[in-house]
């Protein structure tokens, strides 16, 4: 697992295209199942600047839609609709949380290990762990995505 | 989290820029290193605290010349206090905790004492008087590890002192 500051968690991770890497999928499940509490993991996150994702909220409480285990290749965010604050954490950020807007329903495609396309619509926590895991193709952690609700409030104040 | 501090620097003035760079250039030259710290602007007073590890050859006193020193150029006031590592045990927060009301005299005292008497650590506090000064509202925000059966207490006490308390709890995800 690589962890800030790694140079490699803040590229755009390269598009895998014509090039399936089965050997890449496997990795990132290997790693995610590795660890309990993870419910999904880019290719960055294991060093890998590759566009590859892999989620699974299957066993997660919050979850009310889940795909089970889903590996992405190339995967982008087609539509994204309504907007949520939520509390990450990312096993390559240690120690800090972050208040971060997602949004509350999207559809996402990409390619499967086998070479298909795969079109997911979903909602909630599942759509919350495919907006961090696409963040982290972008070079993009929790950090670049802060909000914090509190400040945002009083900030108001300042400006008016 | 690398590192034990041995001082806390508190530094507070009338804002402007090149607070910081002042402050932490006079530490820099002592030989210090930065561990957390965290500042904040309150009424255009701007006020920081740093946890600091010093090396060897600086002790408190000298700490404290250099940095008033940089305080004078600056004209604030900065407080250096030696700390050990009696407060490294941190509870994480459980809860949120906002209270919004007419603003008077006692609803922090009055909250803060309710959770103090509960078991409640209050570990970050934020709070503003905002609206217009002719309706000002007090707006305060708690993060606190709160022991079960706190909230029907808060509600009571929101009640008697006309004030809305609400609470949420913090859940963090790990993704």
């Amino acid at each position: 697992m690589v962890r800030v500051p790694a140079r490699v968690l803040k590229q755009r991770a390269a598009e895998l295209g014509d090039a399936p890497d089965a050997q890449l999928a496997a990795d990132l499940v290997e790693t995610m199942r590795a660890s309990p509490a993870c419910v999904g993991l880019a290719a960055p996150q294991i060093g890998i600047s590759r566009r590859a994702i892999a989620v699974d909220v299957s066993a997660h409480r919050k979850v009310t839609t889940s795909h089970g285990l889903v590996v992405l290749f190339d995967p982008v965010l087609v539509q994204a609709h309504g907007r949520e604050l939520g509390r990450e954490g990312c096993m390559s950020v240690p120690d800090l949380t972050a208040n971060v807007g997602r949004a509350r329903s999207v559809v996402v495609r990409g390619v499967t290990p086998e070479g298909a396309e795969r079109v997911i619509a979903t909602e909630g926590f599942e759509a919350r762990a495919f907006q961090h895991e696409i963040d982290h193709l972008d070079g993009l952690l929790i950090l670049d995505r802060v909000a914090s609700l509190a400040t945002d409030v009083f900030r108001r104040k300042v400006y008016e | 989290m690398e590192g034990n501090a041995n001082a806390a620097v508190w530094v507070v003035g009338a804002d402007r820029p090149g607070i910081v760079a002042g402050v932490t250039r006079a530490l820099f030259d002592l030989g210090c290193n930065l561990l957390d710290a965290a500042s904040t602007i309150l009424r255009g007073h701007f006020a920081m605290m740093l946890m600091v590890e010093a090396p060897p050859d600086c002790d408190i006193e000298r700490m404290r010349a250099s940095l008033n020193g940089a305080a004078r150029d600056l004209g604030i006031s900065v407080t250096v206090s030696p700390v050990t590592d009696e407060g490294r045990a941190g509870v994480p927060p459980t809860h949120m905790v906002s209270v919004y009301g007419a603003d008077k005299p006692g609803i922090v005292f009055r909250v803060t004492d309710l959770l103090s008497t509960a078991g409640a650590n209050i570990t970050d506090l934020t709070s503003r008087v905002i609206g217009s000064s002719e309706e000002p509202v007090y707006a305060l925000m708690l993060e606190v590890d709160l022991p079960a059966g706190t909230e029907e207490k808060l509600a009571e006490l929101a009640a008697e002192l006309d004030v809305d308390i609400s609470v949420h709890p913090i859940e963090s995800d790990l993704l």
